[in-house]
Parts: C-alpha cells; structure tokens; sequence
C-alpha cells in the first residue's frame, strides 16, 4: 500500500477555516459559562483555569475537524472526553454541555476505524527503537505503538494541524488586540 | 521467493524514505535550505520533536492571550466572515 491511496490530506485554508469556525464556537460557550457563579476560587486561579479551558478547546476543535480518520485525532478527542467525564463525576451541579461534547458520537465510529500496520514484522522495522523516535512517540498523541511508516504519516499530519491551529490563533489574537 | 521478499523489503525502505523527506519538507527550517545534501533521518527526527514543541508551546501562550482578551471578544462578538477573509489572504 503507497501512501497516494491514504486520503488526500485536506486544503490548508479549509483546514483553517473549519477549525475557525469550530473554536470560535467553543470560545463563545466558554464567554457564556464564565458568568455561572459556580466559580469560588479566587481570581488568578479563575484565570488559569480559563486559559486551560481555552487550550483545551483548541485541541478538542481541531481534533474534532480531522475526527476519526487520524489516530492522534482519536487519541485527543478520547483524552479530552474521559478528561470531563472524570470531573463531572467529582461536580455537584449539572453542567451545560458544551458543543464540542457531540463529538462523543463520532467516538463510537472509533473502535471500527482499522490502523493499517504497513510492516506486520517488526524485526524490519528500522526506527523502531531509535531514541529520537521514543521522544516522539510521546510528543505525538496515540503514536505509542504504531510502526514507523505510520508514525511518520501521523506526525506529518499532526504537524500540519498544529501549525494551522497556531496560525489561526495568531490571527484571532491579532485581529483582537487591535479593535 | 527471496528475490520477492528483498523487492517487497526494498520497497518499504523507499516508502520510508518518502515518509521521512515529506517530514523534511514540512519543517521550517528546510524549506530554505539547499536539498541536495541528504540529512540523515535522525537530525529530521530532532527537528521534528523539536518544532513540534515549539508548535504546542506557541498554542499554550497564544491560548493564554486569548483567554485574556475572552472578554473584549464577547463585546465585540465573533464574525467568522471577517475571519474567514483573514485566513484566504
């Protein structure tokens, strides 16, 4: 199998636009939950969790734009997921459901998406080991156990969305220190 | 066959290698660069961890500002058209 028979990896600009519009919509439920009162922590704890939540809608809204066809896409939106499941078992109070949480049903599609292992022998491997590879096994999500060929696949898309994903903050965080 | 098995073998190294240039290609920094000399796989691979890191230090400060400027967004509210136009240019 070549890798002109994976899926053409999408246009930049419409990658960037898709993520856009996704985060956008995530940063305006996050400007309408800010106001519950639920919040008694002081002010400077208030804010780092902000900003926590504003990184973390970051990675959920692009994830969810590749959704399951990437590993590492699946690999951040399950994180994310089992993330708010855990606090929402330690929560008193129901919370609003944010619309990044629909992508829970993608995530039953998950499970059926195969991973081509490209080398079922791993003897031939030749990166498999190498130190430069653990470090990025553990930088690129999901990547732990994947052979080369797939690890070097997911790491040239991850790299793409993420220097998406960077371009597009710059922008919003350009276009609103200036108004 | 074993001359089979060394084509099919041969075959995955050049995949390899495409995998890894088209890492290469990706980076910053080689993008200037002359491509003629061919970098070993190892130092791509550095630079690869190295750019990714980079990459998601830059989201987290640049996350941080717009968690501060989160506000001044609600006044103003969100018009993904502007946006949209910002980003096709």
């Amino acid at each position: 199998m070549s890798p002109s028979q994976q899926p053409s990896s999408p246009n930049p600009t419409h990658l960037k636009i898709r993520f856009a519009r996704r985060f956008l919509r995530a940063l305006n439920n996050l400007n309408i939950t800010k106001t519950s009162p639920d919040d008694d922590d002081d002010g400077e704890n208030r804010v780092y969790r902000r900003s926590r939540r504003v990184k973390i809608a970051a990675y959920t809204a692009m994830a969810s734009v590749v959704g399951s066809r990437r590993a590492w896409s699946r690999a951040v939106l399950w994180k994310v997921r089992n993330r708010s499941r855990n606090r929402s078992l330690l929560s008193v109070r129901p919370r609003r459901k944010r619309v990044d949480c629909k992508i829970t049903n993608n995530d039953h599609d998950h499970a059926k998406v195969f991973v081509r292992r490209r080398n079922p022998n791993p003897k031939r491997d030749p990166f498999r080991d190498s130190g430069q590879v653990l470090k990025l096994r553990k930088l690129v999500p999901g990547a732990e156990t994947m052979d080369s060929w797939c690890l070097m696949d997911e790491t040239a898309d991850y790299i793409k969305c993420l220097a998406a994903q960077v371009e597009v903050m710059k922008t919003l965080v350009d276009l609103y220190t200036t108004t | 066959m074993s001359s089979r098995r060394t084509r099919t073998c041969k075959n995955r190294d050049d995949e390899l290698d495409g995998l890894v240039s088209k890492l290469q290609a990706l980076l910053p920094a080689s993008s200037s660069s002359c491509n003629k000399t061919r970098v070993p796989a190892s130092k791509i691979l550095q630079e690869t961890c190295n750019y990714i890191k980079s990459l998601r230090t830059e989201g987290d400060n640049l996350g941080e500002r717009l968690s501060q400027l989160l506000d001044s967004m609600e006044n103003t509210g969100v018009d993904v058209n502007i946006l949209r136009d910002l980003l096709q240019q």
